[in-house]
């Protein structure tokens, strides 16, 4: 998923995380977000990845990579082990994603997450009008080989974290890069995002 | 290459082991490869597995095959020796020179046998640390090692955390299961079967144990395949012949097979040791000196680790790896994995497989590049 190596994306998450923070990525790809925040803040990173040649790539650069997957082994991770947890592009790829979300916030005080918005004009109007299942540069797979499983889009995710107690602090806008108060649902939002980056945490009881 | 040393450590103070026994003047054989550099910081201590020794990158003096480990170790491999100062130690209890049931006890002037006091993985640590204080080593820059290598590297992490700069266990376990305990049992037991063993009192005879050390080397064989590499090597082919003998002579190729390995086995291990060695990996639980704590064992562990597990190990299979990986990552500890995938058993480790290759080459270099 090509986005997330622009540095424009991985410097928004930079902005959301402070210095030395311990972070996990999950889902780290060839650790190059790792790296990045590491340059940028002082990071103490992990990272988690399915993809052995991707974890092979990590190794050799140093990167301290678990071979795992996030619907099964975020649960190896002890209560509020992390500062910040991130899953870029990840979330609708998992097979239970309100679980892995509330393992993410478990593990971390904070979670960081990034999925392609299903709710975009774009990809609405490729259903509407020609009813094809939408393609395009973040959603570059056709529906018979997408690993994706859980697509959704930004208004979907606004209920899934309400539902799992999962509180929502901010939300990108990666056309301006700017972070957002988050100021609740509405049908803008999920129109012109081609992609939903938020900042959530755990509601405390 | 490297020639084979050994020196005598614990001369003045003996050390005491966990049986409560001590033993002084601990012989210890080991192999170096390249040089230790000016700042001490480039030592890499490998530790061998149940039946392996010194002989890592150096081609064995019985049996002339190259070193065990040649895959890993050499020039341009992931244990680069132009790069680092290697030193494999053979442990206490082995039998191809350290101090072990084979040699001879200096307070009676004859072998040990089975007077030779029971010994653990805790123990063969405490003695490589004689060894790599008399190198002077101060931090060893990686230790690693696979099955009990893998044990002793645990122990490394655990007991001697502040020496330790960076870790790669491979293919091991926090401790025996009952299944591991159960198969070293019917190795020692063959061995004690065979009359010629006589109470571990064959060192002057003509008559050593060897058929019951065979056997036991034939048993752990099998757990060191996996069914499918077994299948794809042998299946049910016939050995030398085109049908069965209706007798019990080897009929199939596994069976000659296995008895090759036990044949060739006897020549350069000493039944007595094998005793000895599998009785400290069934003693062995890393956790036992803190209430069977595995997270106070490493709680002060602050090294770089790198586990690895192979997905068709059944003796010790990727859960029993990632349990460290758990305990790791529960402390905050550096921790990797990776699991391979291969249908080479437990033995992979040994293999040429080209994803281990490649994973510690990649660890050892970048860790060593961000020292």
């Amino acid at each position: 998923m090509s986005l997330i190596n622009e540095k424009k994306d991985f410097k928004i998450i930079a902005d959301l995380i402070p210095a030395k923070s311990s972070v996990i990525d999950v889902g780290c790809n060839d650790g190059s977000l790792l790296e990045f925040l590491k340059e940028e803040k002082n990071i103490d990173g992990r990272g988690m990845e399915i993809d052995q040649q991707k974890v092979q790539l990590c190794l050799s650069k140093g990167i301290s990579v678990i071979e795992g997957d996030a619907d099964l082994d975020l649960y190896d991770y002890p209560d509020n082990l992390f500062d910040y947890s991130i899953l870029t592009y990840t979330l609708q790829a998992t097979k239970s994603p309100k679980n892995v979300l509330s393992e993410l916030v478990r593990i971390s005080g904070k979670a960081i997450i990034s999925f392609p918005n299903f709710g975009h004009w774009k990809i609405a109007s490729s259903l509407l009008l020609k009813r094809k299942m939408p393609i395009s540069e973040k959603l570059s797979y056709s529906w018979h080989e997408t690993p994706n499983l859980h697509f959704c889009t930004i208004n979907d995710f606004i209920d899934l974290c309400d539902e799992a107690g999962i509180r929502i602090e901010k939300q990108a806008n990666l056309k301006t890069n700017k972070l957002n108060k988050f100021n609740g649902k509405n049908l803008l939002n999920s129109y012109f995002n081609e992609v939903g980056l938020f900042l959530v945490s755990k509601i405390k009881n | 290459m490297s020639e084979n040393k050994i020196v005598e450590l614990a001369k003045e103070q003996a050390l005491v082991l966990d049986c409560g026994k001590s033993l002084k003047s601990i012989k210890t054989a080991y192999t170096t490869y390249g040089k230790l550099n000016a700042a001490k910081d480039n030592a890499i201590l490998i530790c061998h597995a149940l039946t392996g020794d010194q002989y890592v990158a150096s081609n064995h003096p019985i049996t002339k095959k190259e070193g065990w480990w040649s895959y890993i170790v050499g020039p341009e491999k992931p244990i680069d020796t132009n790069k680092f100062f290697v030193v494999c130690p053979n442990v206490i209890g082995g039998c191809m020179g350290s101090t072990g049931p084979k040699e001879v006890n200096s307070e009676t002037g004859k072998e040990y046998g089975t007077d030779f006091p029971v010994i653990t993985i805790a123990d063969m640590v405490r003695a490589q640390k004689l060894l790599i204080d008399y190198l002077g080593i101060e931090k060893i820059f990686c230790v690693t090692g696979g099955s009990m290598g893998g044990m002793l590297v645990l122990e490394w992490l655990s007991k001697f955390p502040e020496m330790v700069h960076s870790a790669i266990p491979i293919a091991t376990a926090t401790n025996h299961s009952a299944q591991n305990i159960a198969l070293n049992e019917l190795a020692r037991q063959s061995i004690m079967a065979d009359p010629n063993w006589n109470s571990g009192k064959y060192y002057n005879s003509d008559n050593k144990p060897l058929k019951g050390l065979s056997v036991a080397r034939m048993a752990a064989h099998i757990s060191y395949l996996s069914k499918d590499a077994l299948h794809s090597k042998f299946g049910r082919n016939l050995q030398d012949k085109n049908s069965l003998d209706y007798s019990f002579d080897a009929d199939f190729q596994i069976e000659s097979y296995l008895r090759h390995q036990g044949f060739t086995f006897v020549d350069r291990f000493d039944a007595n040791s094998y005793l000895y060695i599998t009785r400290a990996m069934d003693y062995f639980d890393v956790s036992s000196s803190n209430n069977g704590s595995l997270i106070e064992s490493f709680k002060n562990t602050s090294s770089k680790v790198l586990c690895i597990s192979f997905t068709s190990d059944w003796l010790y299979p990727t859960s029993e790896n990632k349990k460290i990986v758990k305990v790791f990552n529960t402390l905050g500890i550096n921790v990797s994995f990776i699991e391979i995938e291969t249908d080479g058993g437990h033995d992979s480790f040994l293999l040429e497989e080209p994803k281990l290759f490649e994973a510690m080459q990649g660890f050892i270099k970048s860790t060593y590049e961000n020292l």
